[in-house]
């Protein structure tokens, strides 16, 4: 019922928002994991701008469970997510929409 | 030390000198840096565990940070430090630092007054790769650094300094017993030369020229040229051998007068190479001076324009106030050699008799009396001797 519901929620907020909302956070939102806890796992683990980026374009474009950033439990019970239908061009644009969202450099006070 | 060294044994002591001041300098120079470097290492290994609790400081704070996913970036301060954060493409993340010019692929070094510490954390708080501490460096280490380095520099060179005396002591000793070996030959063979050099001279001023026939009496010419050479030869031989026992007269000595002497001295043996003398000596020129000395070194300089004149040349002879030149129309000499012409035993025409000591008793005795000697000369055309004081 729950997934029912849940496509049904994907498929109307489709329409909507840029790449990155479009295809990301509406994914993300419903069947997780959180993307603000996922980027800081990434800077936790990449540390710069560039290296982020390049790790989450190679997961993204070739979802393998040994690159994956999150938990092995994780994995077992959800696997990983499938491989992304979006051009280069789109999926570097949703990733850099993603960098700007959660970046703490410029922020820190 | 020596003070009365030849030009060859000044130039030898100098180049020695040179050479040793520079290897003491770049002895001196690696030892003082060395230390440096040591005391500069002393000083970040004391200072390192503070720097480290510094850091572990800021870590645990980047922790709670980036713990808190972003909702609290309020970056710690701290008043016996200043910190800033790089990510691992070396891009500055935050940073307090007061001097911004960080090598982060060093652990700690000195930038200006400031000391930077580096540290990576065990996992990339805020994409925190590198943790810089910086603190002030209150430079008493380097104040007690450099006055140790001056201290102990300055008693290191006096040790080389006295170390270089003996060497330079040692250095000279065998070039001054070949000096000596040579001076005590001459001076032994001139001894022994003395009586009958004298015996022919006297004797051939006894004899009534004008009464015995013209062929003989060019025969007895030339008996007293070969003497009177020889005499000349062993004056100068002698007085390179005593001219440190011998002590000056100083008088007003009459140089018009001294070179009417001197030329008549020579005429004969001018006359020999049909050389004749061209004077210009018209006014009574004083020089306080030893007229003995004066003497000799005329001496010399006509006696080179002789030897070195071709036959039937001239020799022009000026003298005007403080300035003499004696021009010859002889053979000349190169300008490389010019520079060595007072050099003992030096000789630049093997052809010609002689031991190559005229012209350094020349030098010496102008050198005493404070008179400059200029040479001009032209291969194959003559030289030039101009004395002023």
């Amino acid at each position: 019922m729950v997934k029912i519901f849940g496509a049904l929620l994907l498929l109307v907020s489709l329409g909507f928002g840029n790449v990155y909302e479009k295809n990301c956070v509406n994914c993300h939102k419903i069947f997780g994991p959180d993307l603000k806890k996922l980027f800081f796992a990434y800077l936790l683990k990449y540390s710069s701008e560039k290296r982020v980026k390049k790790a989450l374009y190679e997961y993204l474009k070739n979802p393998d469970p040994k690159k994956s950033i999150m938990p092995k439990e994780y994995l077992k019970q959800k696997g990983v997510k499938k491989r992304s239908k979006l051009s280069d061009k789109e999926l570097k644009k949703a990733i850099d929409i993603y960098w700007e969202k959660y970046r703490v450099i410029g922020r820190i006070k | 030390m020596d003070t009365n060294l030849l030009p060859s044994e000044k130039k030898s002591l100098i180049y020695f000198l040179s050479l040793y001041i520079f290897l003491a300098i770049i002895i001196l120079s690696l030892v003082s840096t060395m230390y440096y470097n040591f005391q500069k290492n002393l000083m970040f290994s004391q200072i390192r565990p503070k720097l480290t609790e510094y850091a572990k400081d800021v870590i645990y704070r980047l922790k709670e940070m980036h713990q808190s996913l972003g909702e609290d970036l309020h970056y710690p301060r701290y008043g016996g430090f200043k910190s800033a954060i790089y990510d691992a493409d070396y891009v500055k993340i935050f940073s307090l630092l007061e001097n911004s010019n960080v090598e982060l692929e060093k652990v700690i070094y000195k930038t200006g007054k400031k000391i930077h510490f580096i540290k990576e954390p065990d996992a990339y708080y805020l994409g925190a790769k590198y943790i810089v501490i910086e603190v002030e460096d209150s430079e008493e280490w380097l104040r007690n650094t450099i006055k140790n380095i001056f201290i102990f520099g300055f008693m290191f060179l006096i040790f080389m300094g006295f170390i270089g005396y003996f060497l330079t002591k040692l250095f000279l000793k065998p070039m001054k017993e070949s000096f000596m070996l040579l001076d005590n030959f001459i001076k032994d063979t001139t001894h022994e030369l003395n009586t009958p050099i004298s015996a022919i001279l006297a004797n051939i001023e006894t004899i009534d020229k004008e009464k015995i026939e013209e062929k003989l009496q060019k025969k007895i010419n030339r008996i007293d040229i070969a003497a009177r050479t020889i005499s000349n030869i062993y004056q100068d031989l002698t007085y390179l051998i005593l001219h440190k026992k011998i002590s000056s007269v100083i008088e007003d000595v009459n140089l018009k007068e001294l070179l009417l002497q001197r030329v008549s001295y020579f005429k004969i043996l001018a006359q020999s190479k049909k050389i004749d003398f061209v004077l210009n000596i018209n006014e009574d020129i004083f020089i306080k001076a030893d007229k003995k000395k004066m003497a000799k070194l005329i001496d010399n300089i006509l006696s080179n324009a002789i030897k070195y004149n071709k036959v039937g040349g001239k020799i022009y002879i000026t003298l005007k106030d403080r300035y003499i030149s004696i021009k010859d129309t002889g053979i000349g000499i190169s300008k490389e050699k010019i520079k060595d012409m007072f050099k003992r035993y030096k000789r630049f025409n093997q052809s010609e008799g002689g031991f190559g000591i005229g012209l350094n008793i020349v030098y010496m005795i102008a050198k005493e009396f404070g008179i400059d000697i200029e040479i001009k000369s032209k291969e194959k055309e003559g030289t030039e001797v101009i004395l002023r004081w």
